[in-house]
């Protein structure tokens, strides 16, 4: 009996590498593959590893490519997420302040605000109290090494920007961008504990003002809460804390109650 | 602007990053694109030139890859792998796709007869980053016959019966190397 499932296993680094031979012989193996975890996790692996083959021979396109690229870009037409037809099902909370962000202009005079309310300081000094801030969160909260490591990696970053704002509930927000790596990190401090029934909820904003995602909720110990580390981060974005119903929801119910640029 | 940077900005530490920013070109962000693109386009074009070898036809490979991420981008799913692997995997397939119908597959041949294949599977790799050093250097790790299957299968774009062909040996053999040589690799570059 097992012997041809044996054997089709052995087809995983073949498979990996796209070098079986024909459609058929695909279809075989992912028939096989669709039974056996060990299999899939193992191709897995390999395609990781030849990911790193390809990265290894990198070399700078031609600039046409570019432009051709970004040429067809607006012409192309995108695959809809496959869980789409639920999301339009259930809409989120009606936004009542959102629609003002909505043409670039409110939301450049929106971010423009923000700034002037930040108190924006890029001294090493900070960043070494940043450094502080994170090591002792770093002993409350349980985080991966992957994770930390990629917190590190933004802090240090050579084009870190550090922006910190007091919040008029209470508590600093600071905020490490690195436009590099696409990343913001984000520690607080002194936020008031909250009542049962309320939780801090995090928030990107795009700089258009029509994208917003949630990027979860915020666990507070002892008044201070751990680096949360979001990533897909552009320029002119706008990080954003709300106070929400317990267990968060899908689109902010009220105004943010602190909002700070990723600049 | 960008275009005409020398170098290609790399983040430090990995590509990470990109999973969260395909997440936004999926609905329909070309700001973060064109990041994407940064991260991306480098990696996607050497891989295809190396397979497809014809630089005006790499191009034209990496033109499709390139608006396949973009268009594709929704079916992304960072439970099943890195946003690099998803896009390299793409880059790597189209390739093969390219060279192995018939006549490209004769035009090749007749080429890689005039131009040798060079030895050293990375040895034109134009970055010399840390990462490239290391996977030379666990490529140098393998047994011979590892290497030469490997590189003629990925690099080459050659099917594990063409890479037996061309070393006259059993298909079973080719295909216990590729698999005892992804294994080591991977041990060795810390693939988890």
């Amino acid at each position: 009996m097992a012997p041809l499932r044996n054997s089709q296993h052995t087809f995983t680094g073949v498979y990996a590498l796209d070098a079986l031979d024909t459609d058929a012989d695909v279809a075989r193996f992912e028939r096989h593959m669709a039974r056996c975890q060990s299999c899939t996790s193992e191709v897995r692996g390999f395609r990781e590893t030849a990911t790193r083959l390809g990265m290894a021979v990198s070399r700078q396109p031609p600039p046409t490519l570019r432009a051709a690229v970004m040429d067809e870009v607006p012409r192309t037409p995108q695959l809809p997420a496959l869980d789409d037809r639920a999301r339009h099902r259930r809409p989120g909370p009606r936004l009542t302040w959102l629609p003002r962000l909505a043409t670039a202009g409110a939301a450049v005079a929106l971010a423009a605000a923000i700034t002037l309310g930040v108190v924006l300081v890029n001294t090493q000094n900070q960043l070494d109290q940043t450094q502080q801030q994170l090591s002792q969160a770093r002993r409350q909260v349980t985080m991966t090494k992957t994770e930390l490591a990629a917190i590190n990696a933004v802090r240090t970053a050579s084009d870190a920007t550090l922006l910190t704002k007091a919040t008029p509930i209470g508590g600093t927000v600071t905020v490490v961008f690195s436009a590099s790596r696409h990343q913001i990190v984000v520690t607080t401090r002194g936020l008031p504990v909250l009542r049962a029934g309320k939780v801090y909820q995090l928030w990107l904003i795009g700089s258009n003002g029509n994208q917003i995602r949630s990027e979860g909720l915020l666990a507070l110990h002892n008044g201070q809460t751990g680096p949360v580390l979001i990533s897909g981060v552009l320029p002119g974005d706008i990080f954003g804390i709300t106070l929400e119903p317990p267990g968060g929801t899908v689109q902010p119910t009220v105004k943010p109650f602190v909002a700070i640029p990723a600049s | 602007m960008r275009a005409s940077e020398p170098e290609m900005p790399r983040p430090e530490g990995g590509e990470q990053y990109l999973d969260g920013l395909l997440a936004r070109v999926a609905r329909g962000d070309q700001a973060a694109f064109e990041a994407v693109y940064d991260g991306l386009a480098g990696p996607v074009y050497g891989l295809i030139l190396r397979v497809v070898r014809d630089p005006a036809q790499s191009e034209e490979v990496s033109q499709e890859v390139l608006l396949e991420i973009w268009r594709t981008a929704s079916r992304f799913d960072p439970a099943k792998g890195s946003a690099a692997t998803w896009a390299m995997t793409i880059a790597h397939r189209r390739a093969v796709d390219r060279v192995r119908s018939a006549t490209a597959a004769a035009a090749r041949e007749l080429r890689s007869a005039e131009v040798p294949v060079p030895h050293d599977a990375v040895a034109d790799a134009v970055e010399a980053s840390l990462d490239a050093e290391r996977v030379r250097r666990c490529l140098d790790g393998l047994t011979e016959s590892q290497r030469e299957s490997i590189t003629l299968a990925y690099y080459g774009g050659y099917s594990y019966r063409q890479v037996g062909d061309r070393l006259g040996t059993a298909l079973s053999t080719i295909k216990t190397r590729i698999r005892d040589g992804l294994i080591r690799m991977r041990d060795c570059l810390g693939v988890s």
